[in-house]
């Protein structure tokens, strides 16, 4: 008896096994990978582009959603795993590259990204979507109105009482992270803890947090009366948000180059945050919302 | 060659968080498993004593629901009540080591030769003296072992507390993920193994110490 | 409380065709998971016990596997296997080995001299010693471990998103994410109701099978 539960266990994991590869789309196209990370823009963007593909061409997208952060969609692109996604210009600083010039220039670094990104991946790095996602760091709303903070230096005096919330990366990240952080500002926060995106926002809600490095595009700032402070010692690098591909794919399909080539500055930062806002908020699907804006601008036919 | 310099860079750099981590790591492990144990024990060894089949059977399931539920659903289910960092990551691994502790505990006091009990209560030992003389020192190496194993596991687990902001080795192995970092999840992760092998043969001398004074 | 039950149960009954895919999906991991286990473990443990200087050592490394955080882990193999489920199977693979290969270790060595002897003197050859005596009386411990495998793999199937991979995880990942509890709770409920109903039906298994090799020893 005991042989024969192994016998089926393992004939089913084979059958399972060989099931996966080899997908053609209903209309006799391809179908392409979209990997996206635990975010919502770039969740909205695959949504994005998998709308405009389907519409305009034969071929079919599939998403991938809640990765762990991009250095592994980076690692599944190159395992031709994944074929487009979005991803934001600052990841060029973020240990993949030793050498890499550092620069808070928006230009110089989508440059950087496309360049060094471009030929490591084999990956076209497209020109901004149009809106930016950087980090920065907002506080309390009340605390800004009390104590009259209106930079990052202003913080100074207070940061030893402070409690900094922020993502699982930024505290140890090696350019653009806390540690240059305080190189650059030359303080640190009392207490820093590093969580889920998602729950920072629950923290400042529920007064567990002070200080949080927020994403520029995200809804909660408005929502919580969060204030961005201006970061007067340029440090925080630009997160322009790009899609990318594979070359392979644009270089066979040229109809799904054209698709990616016109998204180039379609979704500016108000419009993302606004999306966000719609599917954070709101409860809508990222699916609807992306439909939605794309009818508003024009943009399906 | 390069590699072991390069990790030896690494760790004079940063060094200091690194213990930081350590340290919250344990502190979040011990303060679970300690609750856990204030609890679990003198619950089983009342359990042992209780008639009531149905009442014993009920606090076993319970604890048993308390371990099926996926640790990262626990994580955010508990933040609405407890909030985020280290209370909601505390009260999750308490929940956790409930049943690995009653369970052993119980059994070990189970497992106690019935004519020894019979012999004590033949001299005139009350039930609480029977308790402490006679039932707990024996019981005591299975309630230990029964202690190891679950920290060993908390240990582990104490990694997923991160998402949830309680800091921990798991900020380490998760800020890795996110920035690239190989040096940071493998750090994390050996420094988290270690800790458990290391707390795990600590307890294991304790152990043998115990059942060695017994014989 | 009531309210979001009720808008829970709406949306149960919303997705259910997608609740259900997802849940076959996790249990599938799950199974593929365990068989690959049992492949593995069982020899595993019968060599420990049968080669007193390779315990240890067999032991010590699945104990090891077993301490590696799930964040980690997936996020290793992810770099030598790739996105998706298979990845995710060979995290619980590892995962499960250690109770599968500990407990058949201990039910072999368990097993009354006695009987062993007697399996000796009546002439049987070391394996067919194993194979008709040894292993049947140790099957009890062996499910007492798969039990043990199984929930734990249910638990850890969970966080499978995270590199790609499917089942409940997907609900409970995306809901943590989008701030959405009634996601969360409609992926975690199948999730907990999976696990309990798994060491249900294995402790079942595990007392039948108790008393049916148990009772000749």
């Amino acid at each position: 008896m005991k042989k024969k539960l192994l016998l089926a266990l393992l004939a089913s994991a084979m059958l399972l096994l060989a099931a996966c590869g080899g997908e053609q789309s209903a209309d006799g196209g391809e179908v392409f990978e979209f990997g996206a990370q635990s975010y919502t823009d770039p969740k909205i963007a695959a949504q994005i582009v998998k709308i405009l593909v389907e519409e305009n061409t034969d071929h079919e997208v599939t998403i991938t959603e809640d990765i762990q952060a991009s250095p592994q969609i980076l690692a599944s692109i190159d395992r031709e795993e994944f074929d487009f996604a979005m991803l934001y210009s600052g990841e060029v600083y973020n240990n993949h590259f030793d050498d890499v010039e550092y620069s808070t220039n928006s230009e110089q670094t989508i440059e950087n990204a496309q360049n060094l990104f471009g030929e490591e991946y084999d990956i076209t790095w497209f020109d901004s979507i149009g809106f930016k996602n950087e980090y920065a760091i907002a506080i309390q709303g009340q605390l800004q109105d009390s104590e009259g903070i209106e930079t990052i230096s202003d913080l100074e005096p207070l940061a030893g009482d402070l409690r900094l919330g922020t993502d699982t990366s930024w505290v140890e990240r090696d350019n653009d992270g806390y540690r240059g952080f305080q190189d650059a500002y030359g303080f640190e926060f009392g207490d820093v803890r590093a969580m889920e995106v998602s729950l920072m926002y629950e923290g400042i809600k529920n007064d567990e947090l002070d200080v949080v490095t927020a994403y520029t595009v995200d809804p909660q700032i408005a929502e919580y009366d969060l204030r961005i402070l201006e970061d007067d010692a340029e440090f925080f690098p630009p997160y322009d948000a790009s899609l990318v591909a594979r070359n392979e794919v644009l270089d066979n399909y040229p109809e799904v180059k054209e698709i990616f080539d016109n998204l180039v500055d379609t979704v500016s930062t108000e419009q993302m945050s606004q999306l966000i806002l719609e599917v954070d908020l709101n409860g809508r699907s990222t699916e609807e919302v992306a439909r939605e804006f794309l009818e508003n601008e024009g943009l399906l036919n | 060659m390069n590699l072991i310099q390069e990790y030896i860079e690494f760790w004079e750099i940063r060094y200091e968080n690194i213990f930081e981590y350590l340290l919250e790591h344990l502190s979040i492990a011990f303060v679970s498993i300690i609750f856990a144990i204030v609890l679990t024990v003198p619950l089983a060894i009342g359990m042992t004593k209780m008639k009531n089949e149905r009442l014993k059977q009920a606090i076993f399931n319970v604890a048993n629901f308390f371990q099926t539920i996926p640790t990262i659903a626990l994580f955010a289910l508990l933040i609405p009540i407890f909030g985020i960092g280290f209370t909601p990551a505390v009260v999750a691994l308490f929940l956790y080591a409930l049943l690995p502790l009653l369970r052993n505990t119980y059994a070990g006091v189970e497992s106690i030769d019935q004519g020894i009990v019979e012999a004590a209560k033949g001299m005139g030992y009350s039930t609480v003296q029977r308790l402490a003389k006679v039932e707990l020192p024996i019981a005591v190496p299975y309630i230990m072992s029964g202690i190891r194993i679950t920290t060993v596991y908390i240990i582990s687990w104490t990694t997923l507390a991160t998402v949830i902001g309680a800091g921990g080795l798991g900020d380490l192995v998760m800020a890795g993920i996110g920035s690239n970092n190989t040096y940071m999840i493998f750090t994390g992760t050996a420094l988290a193994i270690i800790l458990a092998l290391t707390v795990d043969l600590i307890f294991g001398l304790i152990e043998k110490r115990l059942s060695v004074s017994r014989g | 409380m009531m309210e979001f039950i009720t808008e829970l149960l709406q949306y149960m009954s919303d997705n259910s065709a997608e609740l259900i895919a997802l849940t076959v999906e996790h249990i599938v991991m799950v199974l593929q998971a365990m068989g690959l286990a049992l492949l593995v473990g069982v020899p595993l443990g019968i060599l420990a016990a049968k080669v007193e200087r390779l315990a240890p050592v067999i032991l010590s490394l699945v104990n090891i596997l077993q301490l590696i955080p799930s964040l980690a882990m997936l996020a290793i193999l992810l770099i030598y296997f790739g996105l998706g489920n298979e990845t995710v199977v060979i995290g619980l693979f590892f995962y499960s080995l250690l109770p599968i290969v500990r407990n058949t270790y201990v039910g072999i060595k368990e097993v009354d001299p006695g009987v062993s002897e007697a399996g000796i003197g009546i002439g049987m050859t070391p394996f067919q010693l194993l194979a008709k005596v040894q292993f049947p009386l140790s099957i009890p411990f062996l499910m007492a471990g798969l039990r043990v495998a199984f929930v734990i793999a249910v638990a850890v199937a969970t966080i499978a998103p995270y590199i790609g991979g499917g089942g409940l995880g997907k609900e409970i990942v995306g809901g943590i994410n989008g701030q959405n509890d009634i996601r969360l709770i409609a992926g975690a409920v199948p999730a907990a109701l999976l696990a309990l109903m798994a060491d249900f039906i294995l402790g079942i298994v595990e007392k039948t099978t108790k008393r049916r090799f148990r009772s000749v020893s």
